[in-house]
């Protein structure tokens, strides 16, 4: 019935092998739980060893991603989904030259802090936009929600200056979260023109 | 953790506006506010939020794929299954093992972007076969054997396709990318090391029960089932997203 021979005793481990593989892997498996499982998952790291190689700050991010993803969905739980792919696109365009920018926002961004700057738009409103990032590299999530919608525009990490124009598809808060990841402090300033009622930090 | 705050300072001749920037603490607020950024939690959203390289973590998550990836280990355990030589074991993994790095790490760097739900099936239908191969059904069916190593590259392939789409999906920074993609296959492969480590300590326990033979029947049987239930879920969603 089965494609091979039984297999012959001398050919397996012995019961003492096979009893020290177990003992070994048992040993091995609480040493990856508590050095590199706890770190990488749960931010818990008791040796220390996870800060040092890197996980315990992965384990850091998931779990401020959890709870912002929590908190998203109390806030916004009715929402739509995105539409990212249908739109994506249409409103990256490129900004004219020094036209007089009507707003600038400057701030500046510990390691590790975030910020969300809003600007309030009409549906077909168009807003042109150009920003610096200076003492580090930024990452930014360019969004919008408003009348029970959603819509994200352009994400980026690591970054240091973009340009664009904005085109409000609905009526609502369409604008950046900020989140600094570099280790140094992180100055940003955005420059602002266009139709828009209002510029607020929403965060 | 500090931070500063400044007020805007507004182009002449026009209007200013208002706004308050408060000292933003690293800690995130307690507070309920509105956020609203779509965010992406876990694995791919931690990926989402790092650039650079980054070697230690990426070779954790390859790792955490392979062993939470139990399409994989399945085909891995139908492959081992009857090899009682490690070194028959050694050469058997390393063939997959080079089989998915090859298509892992070109799918990922082409960005060959194939539907993971066909990929899936494909997967799972590995399974499947190396079932029926273990319980000697093409020689019963056909009256021929497979090469049994050409079978396990060429499903290593598909393996290999299959992990780049998933990697594809996490949107790895171009910042490092090269980097810590090598890292995500030694992880990969330190996850199936670990896992076959496992498989071997318990095979090594059954193949010493008298038993062992006739229980391996009903396993393969049972693996059979697991690929087609496999296959089934891929190509339901595959029909449920077209």
């Amino acid at each position: 019935m089965n494609n091979a021979p039984k297999p012959r005793l001398e050919d397996l481990p012995s019961k003492a092998q096979l009893y020290r593989s177990s003992i070994a892997a048992a040993i091995g498996a609480v040493v990856i739980l508590v050095t590199v499982y706890l770190p990488a998952e749960h931010a818990i790291d008791p040796t220390g060893l996870g800060r040092v190689i890197g996980l315990t700050e992965m384990g850091e991010i998931k779990r401020e991603l959890a709870e912002e993803a929590v908190r998203d969905a109390e806030t916004h739980g009715d929402q739509s989904s995105s539409v990212i792919d249908a739109i994506f696109g249409a409103f990256i365009g490129s900004a004219h030259a020094q036209e007089a920018w009507r707003d600038e926002v400057t701030f500046t961004l510990a390691p590790g802090a975030t910020a969300e700057i809003k600007l309030v738009m009409e549906a077909g409103m168009t807003a042109t936009y150009a920003w610096t990032a200076t003492g580090g590299r930024i990452n930014f999530d360019l969004h919008a929600h408003g009348e029970g919608k959603s819509i994200d525009y352009a994400r980026g990490r690591g970054e240091t200056a973009g340009e664009g124009s904005i085109e409000a598809p609905f009526a609502g808060e369409h604008g950046w979260f900020w989140r600094n990841r570099d280790s140094s402090e992180i100055t940003v300033t955005l420059q602002l023109r266009g139709d828009y009622s209002e510029v607020k930090q929403t965060y | 953790m500090t931070s500063t705050s400044r007020g805007l300072r507004a182009p002449a001749s026009r209007r200013a506006v208002t706004l308050t920037l408060f000292t933003l603490a690293g800690l995130i607020l307690s507070a309920a506010q509105a956020l609203a950024h779509n965010v992406t939690p876990g694995d791919a959203g931690y990926i989402q939020e790092i650039w650079g390289v980054h070697i230690i973590p990426f070779i954790y998550l390859g790792a955490k794929h392979m062993m939470t990836g139990y399409d994989h280990i399945l085909f891995l355990l139908g492959v081992v299954f009857f090899l009682y030589r490690m070194k028959d074991v050694a050469i058997y993994v390393s063939i997959f093992a080079v089989g998915h790095s090859v298509t892992m790490l070109l799918g990922v760097w082409y960005g060959w972007g194939i539907n993971a739900y066909i990929i899936d099936a494909i997967i799972g239908l590995s399974v499947v076969y190396k079932a029926l191969d273990n319980l000697g059904a093409y020689q019963k069916w056909f009256g021929v054997q497979p090469d049994t190593k050409a079978a396990t590259l060429v499903f290593g392939l598909f393996h290999g396709t299959g992990l780049a789409t998933k990697i594809l999906e996490y949107q790895i920074a171009e910042d490092g990318l090269l980097a810590n993609l090598l890292a995500f296959n030694v992880g990969v492969e330190i996850g199936q090391i670990l896992a076959l480590a496992v498989i071997l300590i318990v095979m090594g326990y059954w193949r010493r029960s008298p038993n062992f033979m006739r229980q391996a029947t009903v396993a393969n049987i049972i693996m059979i089932v697991l690929g087609v239930i496999l296959t089934g879920q891929q190509i339901a969603g595959y029909i449920a997203s077209t």
